[in-house]
């Protein structure tokens, strides 16, 4: 028995794994699988080991991919910015970093940064001008010509991006002036203009009932109660003309969400008009 | 085994995307009663508000659909604004909590049964108003 016991305990020890998984090799692989399973923040730890074996361009992008995955822009500029210009990945980083700045919305970078994508006569210089173009629909600089602005996008996204290009020119807004002019006319008629239904029939109502209450009120000798209920009207009937000015003000202001959002939403769907490239086949 | 066991990773969940987080900072007081004076509205409001949580809304409960809850929604609009901005924004406030329709479509939500209305949006200043989705819910930040 105690023969048994050793030679298993021998056997154990020989055919014991003696794979070497810090070796430069199994980092990289294992962070190979890390990013392509998505787990980018301890891909990129691991790719920061391998670096310190083996500088290479596809890590310190694929680092800079991570981190733009994980939405740390800052530092995917940097590692971006890190490529050189020998390097293959070189112009793919540079639009990768303006998706990364339109992302950050630093227009004003972002748009350098494309001119200087086109001085170079770069195969990407047509992605650069649709990504500016797009951030014209975000920041408050006037809008180039409608012309001007659709030249770059070809004729299945001109459509999408005709309609913003509308919408930003022509915004769906609500006038705060008019709906607080339509409330002081007749009461809850400046929330029903913000499309507020409900809230605006309900002032109506209630407008409606305290003036009843305080005029029947003054017509059968009740002038305390007749007062109390006119107060209570004529605080309802100003609240409801502030209240449809700041409808107005929160509606225009859901408009320019539902608008930046949409505008994200298209970009995020064509992937920043990045050609594809598959780490992971 | 147990060492082992108690050493082992548990973190194998993937960190990926998360749907927005929509965090709000704590707004108001909870009904603590405040004779704080500052402003002139203090000196109106804060007898009134403080014998209306005592008399009325302790014995009452907490019933009102929104957070912050309209006293506390008064209190904060007239320290924000003035007496009479702040009145006139109460008076919409109460119209808009009269109103028991459709609320879904307009307010976040705040917990389980309130509905989500600073006083930010109303004071008239646009770079004031964060717009956050109806029926999302909001978190506080402490």
């Amino acid at each position: 028995m105690k023969v048994l016991l050793f030679q298993i305990i021998i056997s154990a020890a020989v055919l014991a794994q003696n794979i070497n998984f810090n070796s430069p090799e199994n980092i990289r692989l294992f962070a190979d699988f890390l990013f392509c399973d998505r787990d980018y923040l301890r891909a990129i730890d691991e790719y920061e080991k391998y670096l310190s074996y083996s500088d290479e361009d596809t890590i310190r992008f694929k680092i800079a991919l991570a981190f733009s995955a994980i939405g740390d822009q800052y530092n995917a500029i940097k590692n971006f910015n890190s490529l050189q210009e020998t390097s293959k990945l070189y112009q793919i980083s540079r639009i990768e970093e303006l998706k990364s700045l339109f992302n950050l919305k630093q227009f004003s970078q972002l748009n350098s940064k494309a001119n200087e994508l086109n001085q170079l006569k770069s195969d990407y210089s047509d992605i650069a001008k649709k990504i500016v173009n797009l951030s014209y629909l975000l920041n408050n600089e006037s809008m180039p010509s409608e012309k001007i602005f659709l030249e770059p996008f070809d004729v299945q996204e001109k459509t999408i991006v005709q309609n913003f290009y509308f919408q930003k020119t022509n915004p769906d807004y609500k006038s705060e002036v008019l709906a607080g002019v339509y409330s002081a006319i007749i009461p809850g008629l400046g929330k029903i203009y913000t499309e507020n239904y409900s809230d605006g029939i309900t002032s109506f109502l209630l407008t409606g009932l305290f003036s009843y209450l305080a005029y029947t009120n003054f017509n059968n000798d009740h002038p305390v109660r007749a007062w109390i209920f006119t107060l209570a009207g004529a605080g309802f009937y100003a609240g409801n003309v502030y209240g449809s000015i700041a409808s107005a003000q929160i509606f225009n202001a859901k408009i320019n969400f539902d608008f930046i959002n949409d505008v994200y939403s298209f970009i995020e769907e064509k992937k920043y008009f990045i050609p594809e490239y598959d780490f992971c086949k | 085994m147990f060492f082992v066991t108690a050493q082992s990773q548990t973190d194998w969940v993937r960190w990926g995307k998360s749907d927005p987080d929509y965090k709000i900072s704590v707004e108001t007081n909870t009904k603590q009663f405040d004779f704080s004076i500052y402003t002139f509205g203090d000196i109106v409001l804060k007898p009134v508000i403080n014998a209306y949580r005592f008399f009325i809304s302790d014995v009452d409960g907490d019933n009102c659909p929104f957070y912050p809850t309209c006293s506390a929604f008064l209190l904060a609009s007239v320290q924000r604004t003035n007496i009479f901005q702040g009145t006139l924004m109460f008076f919409d406030r109460f119209s808009r909590d009269t109103n028991i329709f459709e609320r879904e479509k307009h307010y976040p939500f705040y917990g389980k049964h309130h509905f989500y209305d600073p006083v930010d949006l109303y004071t008239l200043d646009k770079d004031l108003i964060k717009v956050i989705p109806a029926a999302t819910q909001v978190k506080e930040t402490k």
